[in-house]
């Protein structure tokens, strides 16, 4: 158990990459001293009007993420910049967000208390989270509201609306995460565009929560 | 345009090996004439690009079909329309498949038309609907993989003590020869589709995998009924007739191979295209956008099976016979052992169906199980095969059962101790392994080389090799299951 102010330095690291570069990552970030992290598979969206002719829109993209304090956190990004080069066009996009709450680690449940650091917010981090199927129409709503486009998650999971049962097992239809990393100045109208296209405020229609972004490199405007 | 170039290249690393190996065969022990290899050059170049073309159409077009198929059935939440769906899907895939056919049509040969094509294309059929709705049937009832195969496989061995030794490996290649490279993507798809609506991530993990083996293994059964009750103890022993193009030629095979074989591309594509517009039309109600980029998947994968069959029937087919004959004919016999060893490995690289069930591997396990680690215990699984198989070309005294009977005794016996994800991708990979490479390249080396040796039936020895190379990674990588379990013994999977 960690006293709350210590817990406040601790962040998440996420790193969006092509396939295959997760593992690599994860190794060079625990030379740093990260002590693990979690891997997922998704798709990350193409804007090529020829391979969009081909029907080719997407791509396979591994995401990981990884939780260390913010000391570490800084030598790892620098790490795997310099081995990674993610300053490079298209060698993807790495970016921390301070953490509201940690479980289950090294720490209890901290609430977060509306303390910001110096440094200025440039990004925020949205995460819609939707019935499978949707996530396109989310990526199409945030692009009309300004988004460049998005990351599409593939999950599984069951709210208060969902529970099928099928023979003997338990139905948890699945679900699509969007994350989308905005300008400060863009999240607001890319989430307004997506509740009213989406209809999240009616129930059972999906989630959206806004986190904000510290640093990050390999986002070109 | 990256994704474009990096799938051209993951293809361009799985083609080369065996590219590779046969020119530097060709420089060191053999001397083939130099049209054939120009002609495999050029075979190298189509499968390449066809092989290319057809991933990112098996992707975007077959893929979605079949998980769609699959939610489709487990969202009726009616056991009889379970059944009825996987014998209505099994029946229409296997009477379909070219592989098959081609398969029937050696059989019909072979047995001076005592099995009728026909005949044995239906019986084949109906075997893979029915163990394709027991297989669905498993999957919503979340019964266990290993007790299922115990089963089958148990009935299996009984049946095969009635059954004569040509026949036996007649079964067993019609196994292999039904889970092509389109029906594989497909059916893995289907059952991927049905397993994800699970709330247990562990059991919709491990189901997702198996229903490929449980629907092979209904083509054994009904093969061997069949001989038992038409009571074909003994073949008459025919002859292959083997088709030479004039090997001056270097670009006619390719014209005349295009036809045929863009029609037999076609019949196998029109079950899962007519299936798709159906349900289209009653239950999927896709946007407009997503059956475009379907539709679009379903021609990429015709374009690119049809080269890449081109490729492989004209340009690797004549060398492998003639690859096969030439070092078979060497005066030391081990070369043709080590030969085989090694174009096994390298071969089932390029085989369509393995990229699919490896990318669904990583998929579904969310990166778990590596794509590399599966592809190289699978050639080394193949290799081994082939190997086996020169072995028993070379010693008449070997014989097909005796290697079968032992090796799925072991199969079946690591069942029990792997852990129950490995099982199942382990007898899909045995159906997958036997696709369209393999059944032509690997079986015309195997053809050249029981043609070179004194006292080697081409018949007797030329089928059974399928069978082999369909085992053999049922126990190599439940071996790397057992493996996965003992390294992540401390502490499980990273968090």
């Amino acid at each position: 158990m960690m006293p709350n102010e210590k817990t406040r330095h601790f962040e998440i690291i996420y790193v969006i990459v092509k396939f295959g570069l997760g593992s690599k990552i994860l190794k060079e970030a625990k030379k740093c001293g990260v002590s693990g992290g979690t891997l997922f598979i998704g798709k990350g969206t193409i804007s090529n009007r020829i391979l969009n002719l081909l029907s080719i829109t997407d791509m396979r993209k591994e995401i990981v993420m990884m939780i260390s304090n913010q000391k570490t956190t800084k030598k790892a990004m620098e790490h795997l910049n310099k081995v990674f080069r993610f300053d490079k066009p298209n060698h993807g996009i790495v970016f921390t967000t301070s953490l509201t709450s940690l479980m289950g680690t090294r720490s209890c449940q901290i609430e977060d208390d509306e303390e910001r650091g110096d440094g200025e917010i440039m990004y925020q981090n949205i995460i819609v989270i939707v019935d499978k199927g949707n996530a396109e129409d989310v990526i199409k709503a945030a692009q009309k509201a300004g988004s460049k486009g998005g990351t599409i998650i593939n999950a599984r999971g069951s709210g208060i609306h969902e529970t099928g049962k099928l023979f003997s097992m338990d139905i948890e239809p699945e679900k699509e995460i969007v994350m989308i990393l905005s300008d400060e100045d863009y999240t607001e109208p890319i989430c307004n565009k997506i509740r009213e296209e989406l209809k999240i405020d009616e129930p059972g229609n999906g989630i959206i929560f806004v986190q904000d972004v510290n640093r990050t490199y390999g986002i070109y405007e | 345009m990256n994704i474009l170039w990096s799938k051209l290249l993951e293809v361009v690393y799985a083609v080369l090996p065996i590219t590779i190996i046969v020119i530097i065969l060709q420089f060191t022990l053999t001397s083939l004439d130099i049209t054939l290899i120009i002609r495999f050059l050029i075979g190298a170049v189509l499968i390449i690009i066809g092989l290319s073309i057809f991933l990112l159409g098996v992707d975007i077009g077959i893929t979605p079909i079949g998980t769609q198929l699959g939610k489709t059935i487990a969202k009726s939440n009616r056991l009889w329309i379970v059944i009825l769906a996987g014998l209505c899907l099994g029946f229409i895939i296997s009477i379909a498949e070219p592989d098959l056919h081609i398969l029937a049509g050696q059989v019909e040969m072979v047995t001076s038309s005592a099995i009728a094509k026909l005949t044995l294309v239906i019986v084949v059929s109906v075997g893979i609907a029915v163990m394709l709705s027991i297989g669905l049937i498993r999957i919503v009832h979340n019964i266990p993989l290993f007790k299922i195969l115990t089963i089958i496989y148990g009935a299996v061995f009984l049946l095969a003590l009635f059954t004569s030794p040509q026949f036996l490996a007649i079964a067993f290649d019609a196994s292999g020869a039904t889970t092509g490279a389109m029906t594989v993507p497909f059916i893995l798809a289907l059952s991927i589709g049905i397993s994800v609506m699970k709330k247990d991530s562990k059991a919709s993990e491990k189901d997702s995998f198996g229903l490929v083996a449980i629907a092979s293994v209904g083509a054994i059964i009904t093969v061997m009924l069949m001989s038992i009750f038409s009571r074909q103890s003994e073949l008459a022993s025919g002859t292959m007739e083997e088709e030479h193009h004039g090997t001056e030629a270097l670009f006619m095979p390719f014209l005349q191979e295009f036809g045929h074989i863009a029609e037999e591309v076609i019949l196998a594509l029109s079950p899962i295209v007519i299936l798709f517009f159906i349900f289209q039309k009653l239950s999927f109600k896709l946007s407009r956008e997503s059956v475009r980029k379907i539709v679009t998947g379903l021609v990429f994968t015709f374009i690119g099976l049809v080269l890449f069959l081109v490729g492989v029937n004209a340009g690797f087919m004549e060398l492998g016979t003639e690859l096969g004959y030439s070092i078979a004919s060497l005066e030391h016999k081990a070369y043709i052992v080590i030969v085989g060893l090694i174009l096994g490995i390298v071969t089932i690289l390029a085989e369509p169906a393995v990229y699919v069930l490896t990318n669904q591997i990583e998929d579904v396990t969310s990166g778990y199980v590596k794509r590399k680690v599966v592809l190289f215990t699978l050639a080394i699984g193949v290799g081994i095969a082939v190997a086996l198989s020169m072995l028993r070309i070379l010693i008449p005294g070997l014989q097909l059962w005796h290697y079968i009977l032992p090796g799925y005794l072991i199969a079946i016996a690591l069942m029990y101790i792997t852990p129950k994800l490995f099982v199942g991708i382990a007898f899909d990979s045995g159906g997958v392994a036997s696709g369209p490479m393999t059944a032509t390249f690997i079986l015309a080396f195997t053809h050249g080389a029981a043609e070179a040796i004194e006292g080697a039936d081409v018949i007797v020895d030329g089928f059974g090799m399928i069978a082999m190379v369909a085992l053999t990674p049922l126990i190599t990588l439940q071996i790397l299951g057992l493996i996965f379990k003992l390294k992540s013994k401390k502490g499980g999977m990273k968090t």
